[in-house]
């Protein structure tokens, strides 16, 4: 009855108009490259003081999970990923795109976010409080552990090993610069200020994915004919949709339990979901060429770190990312410590959040559905003024984030590096996976043997972190195993 | 017969020009620049401000804009570096303004900032976290008396505030830390909730919610005096070591301003950080609000300057970025 009563408070025209208004602006900060849902969220909180809570933190979730999912429109259509987490997306999304499938990948990619952030808030309104002790479990060499084995992904993913293993390398090195994450010194700064913090990595996503593509594009309309990509197909066919369940499957479950994890973020999670989807797929050498249930895996699996994400927030006041860490902020300002108190003195919180969640994700699945045929119209624009507006937003996205113009230098450097590593076949997606995991594995590497004493053996001690260094060698181990199971079969068979 | 009374029109044109420049301020918005992300404390506290500063300056907007970085010193060095008309200013944060500069690698000195009012104080609570082998002030410093570097405290970064503020109290009470560095607040409470720490230096605000579960226990908080959200938290000087450490922010701006527009700007942000509408809604917020002139402003923050060059240089950190 109470839960009933409660979430009547949300039901109301007035909050729902605010989850929607949230969602719908949230898509297009998300669409936008450079304006991230971090920053949307950051930016409409002033907003929200008036409002009453429920209504507030509503369309702040709202604003969250739009964003997420916006991100992918930009990352299929221009190969832009309009926030980091759709980075993976770009994978198969913006080829199927280039094959006038800009409908498919776009319905594949809504349908899989509704699905991830729907299972995901099933997960919070219904375990929150059991599941979010998965977020103290994790210290240095758990994290650390994780990193490792995220890293392995990029032995599966780049086809050529020892390319991959260059792009991995570098992007690992390119992570160290900035500040050391144990003891403060500056590294490979060149003593400009602008770097003490790192390169800053949206802008080198820009530049690498983006940038690098402009680049591309302009080698093909040099000639100056003007190419025109065909737009079809709103819905992905059955035969897909079906070989995409696996895939849609896997990626709301891995969000979901990444989400919970606190730092690891949505990023991460597109990334190993797209891995799991292609090592269990019968067809993985179809996966980078616009394949359906890539997108399905990578999609699924952001959404539903939204939703999951919000676990550790409400269960234990802790953030498990960036935008929640920002929301803790907006809940603060009205007056609401997150916790397990939260449940006892505000179930009406609590339950309008939960039902909030679901609104938004509902909302991002009816805007995204009736935004399909109009967002694919985009590739309709002559190239030329597209490419255009391409290079104008990949210097206002970078700009955007730090106001800093040393950015704009990652951006364009970025941009170079990824079109030379396009033109001799280094694995991009391998030097964005680094740049993500390459600082986490670090920090925690460090930070456990100083609190370990440089005992390695205490460091390696922990189930979890056992578990996951197993993954690690079996990750490694599986593209030969799978090769020679390929070899014996070969060899039974009869001549 | 014209030209005296045209001379003196036009010397009152002149005067009245130099008058303008404070009479007319702000004719622009009055830009105030956060050298952290959108959404930290310092953020949404600017952001709180900007709001009430309407009501005591009228005139266009105030503005805020994040330029993050480098642990506020690209922020506070853009703020320092601008013109100095007063449209353009910064909130000056104890880590970028005492701490960094010893640290080398920033473009600014002390000696440079324009001190105009401070706004609060973070306050700075020692906690046990969850599984520590002590739960109040004296059974943890019978433990760190006990086991020299035996106590794990994490804290929000290398060489940032936390750090800073344990290293001096372990000199104090002739006690030693392992100090173990994470990547932000939020980060070193969730693993002193998880209980990978042992313990942590935490404000007030962050600490609340967990202390209220019962995941961490409030040891002792580095004020003069008990605080009401911790009444039943002792000082350290209750615990017989005289140490007190507290972080905080306000508003600075580049040297060489007009001293008429210092002086409008002060009075208006007096007003701002003193109202009634501020104070609550900072406290919702968590904050800790403790207004004070810029001449008192100044002294706080050369006195930890001073304080923590020591640290730093004992601990070989002095300059190790130049």
């Amino acid at each position: 009855m109470d839960i009933l009563q409660h979430l009547s408070a949300v039901l109301s025209l007035e909050v729902m108009w605010f989850i929607a208004l949230g969602t719908l602006g949230g898509l297009v900060i998300g669409a936008l490259p450079g304006l991230t849902a971090t920053m949307g969220v950051a930016l409409l909180i002033p907003l929200t003081f008036g409002m009453a809570p429920v209504a507030g933190l509503n369309m702040l979730i709202g604003i969250y999970i739009g964003g997420i999912y916006g991100g992918c429109i930009s990352a299929i259509l221009l190969r832009t990923p309009g926030t980091p987490s759709s980075a993976a997306t770009v994978l198969d999304g913006y080829p199927l795109a280039q094959k006038g499938e800009a409908g498919k990948a776009l319905g594949m990619a809504t349908i899989a976010s509704f699905v991830g952030g729907l299972f995901a808030a099933i997960v919070l309104a219904t375990l929150a409080p059991q599941l979010a002790s998965i977020a103290l479990k994790f210290g240095a060499p758990e994290y650390f552990a994780l990193a490792l084995f995220g890293l392995t992904i990029i032995a599966s993913l780049s086809g050529d090993l020892l390319k991959g293993a260059i792009a991995g390398l570098l992007g690992v090195l390119i992570s160290t610069v900035g500040a050391d994450p144990i003891s403060g010194v500056s590294r490979y700064t060149f003593g400009l200020p602008g770097f003490a913090a790192g390169l800053s990595f949206t802008p080198a996503l820009i530049g690498l994915f983006a940038l690098s593509e402009v680049f591309v594009q302009l080698e093909k309309i040099v000639g100056d004919k003007i190419v025109t990509l065909k737009v079809s197909g709103r819905w992905p066919n059955r035969a897909e949709m079906r070989e995409s369940v696996p895939a849609l499957l896997r990626g709301s479950l891995i969000g979901t339990v990444i989400g919970i994890v606190p730092g690891v973020g949505s990023g991460t999670a597109s990334w190993i979901a797209y891995n799991e989807a292609r090592r269990a797929s019968k067809t993985p050498e179809k996966f980078g060429t616009g394949h359906v249930p890539g997108v399905a895996a990578t999609e699924s699996a952001n959404n539903a770190v939204c939703a999951a994400a919000l676990i550790p927030l409400l269960a234990l006041g802790i953030p498990g990312d960036v935008v929640t860490a920002v929301l803790m902020g907006g809940l603060m300002i009205q007056g609401l410590a997150p916790g397990p108190m939260l449940f006892e003195s505000r179930p009406d919180i609590i339950v309008g959040i939960f039902g909030g969640t679901f609104l938004a994700t509902v909302f991002m699945f009816i805007f995204g559905m009736l935004g399909i045929g109009l967002f694919s119209r985009i590739l309709l624009i002559p190239k030329r003024l597209l490419t255009m507006s391409i290079v104008t937003f990949c210097f206002i996205g970078a700009f955007s984030i730090n106001l800093n113009p040393v950015d704009l230098y990652t951006m364009v450097a970025f941009g170079v590096l990824g079109y030379v590593m396009q033109k001799f076949g280094f694995s991009q997606a391998a030097l964005c996976i680094a740049m993500i995991l390459g600082p986490m594995a670090e920090a925690n590497l460090r930070r456990g043997l100083l609190q370990t004493r440089d005992n390695v053996l205490e460091f390696v001690s922990g189930p979890i972190t056992i578990t996951f260094l197993v993954l690690t060698v079996l990750s490694l181990l599986w593209p030969l195993l799978r090769d020679l199971k390929a070899r014996r079969r070969m060899a039974e068979q009869p001549n | 017969m014209l030209r005296p009374v045209s001379a003196i029109l036009g010397a009152c044109a002149l005067l009245a020009a130099g008058a303008a420049a404070a009479q007319d301020f702000p004719a622009r918005p009055v830009q105030v620049v956060v050298p952290y992300a959108a959404g930290g404390g310092t953020d949404l506290s600017a952001r709180i401000m900007a709001d009430v500063f309407q009501k005591h300056l009228k005139g266009p907007p105030m503005v805020i804009r994040n330029q993050p970085g480098g642990g506020g010193a690209i922020g506070t060095s853009a703020a320092l570096h601008a013109r100095p008309d007063g449209y353009t200013l910064g909130m000056g944060a104890q880590g970028p303004l005492a701490l960094l500069p010893h640290y080398g690698g920033t473009d600014y000195k002390l000696d440079d900032v324009q001190f105009i009012a401070l706004m609060g104080r973070n306050l700075q609570l020692v906690v046990a976290c969850a599984k520590a082998p002590f739960s109040d002030f004296k059974a943890f410093m019978a433990y760190a008396k006990a086991n020299p570097k035996g106590i794990q405290v994490g804290n929000s970064g290398a060489g940032g505030a936390n750090h800073i503020a344990m290293e001096a109290f372990g000199r104090v009470a002739e006690v030693s830390f392992e100090n173990v560095p994470f990547g932000g607040a939020s980060e070193a409470m969730t693993a002193c909730v998880g209980g990978h720490v042992h313990a942590m230096v935490a404000t007030p605000a962050e600490a609340l919610p967990h202390a209220k579960s019962g995941a961490i226990k409030p040891l002792f908080i580095m004020e003069e005096k008990r605080i009401d959200t911790f009444p039943d938290t002792p000082t350290a000087i209750e615990g017989g070591v005289k140490f007190t450490w507290s972080s905080w922010k306000g508003v600075i701006g580049p040297k060489g301003m007009p001293a008429d527009v210092v002086a409008k700007l002060q009075e208006a942000l007096k007003a701002t950080f003193t109202d009634e509408e501020f104070v609550r809604r900072m406290q919702d917020l968590g904050e800790f609000v403790d207004y004070r002139d810029g001449a008192a402003y100044e002294e706080l923050a050369r006195n930890d300057s001073q304080t923590a060059e020591a640290i730093i240089r004992d601990l070989g950190m002095y300059q190790m970025n130049k």
